[in-house]
C-alpha cells in the first residue's frame, strides 16, 4: 500500500517539477528576471541561478516520473519545495509584488496576497509528497526496482520483505 | 568429529560464496549508479546550456535608437515642467491600455500645457503573450518610429498601438500592420520599414527590459510620480496620475 502511496506522490511532484520546468524553458530572460524580482539573490549569481533552474525542475522531474534515484531526488526536490516557500514568503512579508514565476508567468496577479498563499500552499503540498519519498522511496513502478533488484542500500532504506531472507 | 569440520568448512564456503555475490552485486549497482549520474550530468549540462545561449540580455546592441533621452528611456515634454511622471509599459500588456485609456488624453494634455513631462521606459516582457513574439516587435516598431520621425510621432504610435492592442495568446499583429501604424503616426514609410521588418532594436529591446528588472521594476504598468512608486494597483495609479495631470 505504501508503495503504491509512493508512486502516487512520485507522478504528482514529477509532473508538476517537469511541467513547471518546461514552460519555463523557452523564456531564459524572464527566468533570470524571476530569480531577479525576488532580490534575495546577489546579482552576480542570479542570471546562473535563472538559467539552471527550468533544466534543475526537468531533471528532477523526469527522474521521479521514471522513479530513478528515488531518495537522492525526493531529497532535492524538499529542497526546492522549501527554497520556494521561504523565497514566496519572503517577497510576501516584505510587501513585494511579484508572480512567484513558478510556471513561467510574468504578469503581476490582480491578487498579489492571494496568490502568494496559493503557492505557498501548494509548496507545502508538494514538499510533502517529496518528504513521503524521502522516508519510503520504494514505490511501485519505479525504474529503482529494476536498476537495483537485490536491494542494496544505495536507493532505498526501507527494508524490501521479498528480500531479506539472506 | 571430521562430520563437524566437513560441515564447518562447508558452511564457511558458503559464506565465501554469499560475500562475493555481495561484492559482484556491490560493484555491478555502482557501475549502474555511475551510468545514470554521467547521462544525467550531460543532458543536464546540454540543458543548461542551451537556457544560457538563449539569453542574449546585456550583450552589447549593435543598432541603439535615436531621439532617447537617456539609454532606455525617452522624456516627453516641457524640462520646465514641475512634475514628472515616469512609466513602464509593454505594448502587449491589456493593464497597460487600460491604463492608457483611462489617463493618456489628460497626460497628453497636460504635456503640451507645460505642466508634466513624462519618462517612458518602453519594456517587452510579454513575448510569450502571443505567438509571434509581438510584444518585442511592437516595441521596435515604436522605437524605428521614435528613431525616424522624433517623440511626437512616436506617443502617436504608442496610442494607436495601446488602441489596437491584439488578444493575449493570439497571434499579435504583423510587421505590415506595424508599419502601417507607423506611417499613420506620421513616420515615413520607406525609412521604417527595413527597421520594422528587420527588427533591428531587438537587442536594446532586450536590454531595455533587463534594465528594468534591474530598476527593481517587476510588472507594468509601474507608475512614478515625482519618483513616488504609486503601487500596484493600476486604477490607484491612474487616480493619481489624473490628479498629477490637473
Amino acid at each position: 500500500m505504501k508503495q503504491w502511496v509512493g508512486l502516487a506522490a512520485r507522478l504528482i511532484v514529477g509532473i508538476v517539477d517537469l511541467v513547471a520546468g518546461i514552460t519555463k524553458f523557452p523564456d531564459p530572460a524572464g527566468n533570470v528576471r524571476q530569480v531577479r524580482a525576488f532580490k534575495i539573490l546577489p546579482e552576480a549569481v542570479v542570471p546562473t541561478v535563472g538559467h539552471a533552474l527550468p533544466t534543475v525542475e526537468i531533471i528532477i522531474g523526469i527522474a521521479l516520473i521514471l522513479g530513478l534515484f528515488t531518495r537522492v531526488f525526493a531529497v532535492l526536490a524538499s529542497l526546492f519545495f522549501i527554497a520556494f516557500i521561504i523565497g514566496i514568503s519572503a517577497a510576501w512579508a516584505r510587501g513585494l509584488e511579484i508572480n512567484c514565476g513558478c510556471f513561467g508567468g510574468s504578469a503581476v496577479p490582480a491578487n498579489p496576497q492571494r496568490q502568494y498563499a496559493i503557492d505557498i500552499a501548494r509548496d507545502v503540498g508538494l514538499l510533502l509528497c517529496s518528504l513521503w519519498l524521502v522516508i519510503w522511496p520504494r514505490t511501485k513502478l519505479a525504474l529503482d526496482n529494476l536498476l537495483f533488484p537485490h536491494h542494496e542500500r544505495l536507493a532505498d532504506g526501507e527494508q524490501d520483505t521479498s528480500a531479506v531472507e539472506v | 568429529m571430521a562430520n563437524k569440520t566437513r560441515q564447518q568448512s562447508k558452511s564457511e564456503r558458503a559464506q565465501a560464496l554469499m560475500q562475493q555475490q555481495r561484492r559482484r552485486e556491490r560493484i555491478r549497482n555502482l557501475s549502474v549508479v555511475g551510468a545514470v549520474v554521467v547521462a544525467i550530468l550531460i543532458i543536464g549540462g546540454v540543458l543548461f546550456y542551451v537556457q544560457s545561449q538563449n539569453d542574449t540580455s546585456g550583450q552589447t546592441a549593435t543598432k541603439v535608437p535615436s531621439n532617447l533621452t537617456g539609454t532606455y528611456n525617452v522624456v516627453v515634454g516641457k524640462s520646465s515642467a514641475p512634475t514628472t511622471i515616469k512609466l513602464y509599459e509593454d505594448l502587449q500588456c491589456p493593464i497597460c491600455k487600460a491604463f492608457e485609456a483611462a489617463t493618456g488624453q489628460q497626460t497628453r494634455a497636460a504635456i503640451d500645457a507645460g505642466k508634466v513631462k513624462v519618462d517612458y521606459h518602453m519594456v517587452a516582457f510579454l513575448d510569450r503573450s502571443s505567438t509571434t513574439q509581438y510584444s518585442s516587435r511592437a516595441l521596435n516598431a515604436a522605437m524605428s518610429v521614435l528613431s525616424t520621425a522624433g517623440p511626437d510621432a512616436f506617443m502617436k504610435f504608442r496610442t494607436i498601438a495601446f488602441d489596437n492592442q491584439p488578444a493575449e495568446g493570439s497571434a499579435g499583429v504583423p510587421d505590415s500592420t506595424l508599419i502601417d501604424w507607423a506611417a499613420q503616426a506620421g513616420a515615413d514609410r520607406s525609412k521604417v520599414t527595413p527597421l520594422i521588418n528587420g527588427n533591428v532594436y531587438h537587442q536594446w529591446v532586450v536590454n531595455a527590459t533587463d534594465q528594468m528588472s534591474k530598476d527593481g521594476v517587476t510588472g507594468t504598468p509601474t507608475v512614478f510620480i515625482n519618483g513616488q512608486n504609486q503601487g500596484s494597483n493600476p486604477q490607484v495609479a491612474a487616480q493619481a496620475v489624473l490628479q498629477a495631470v490637473q
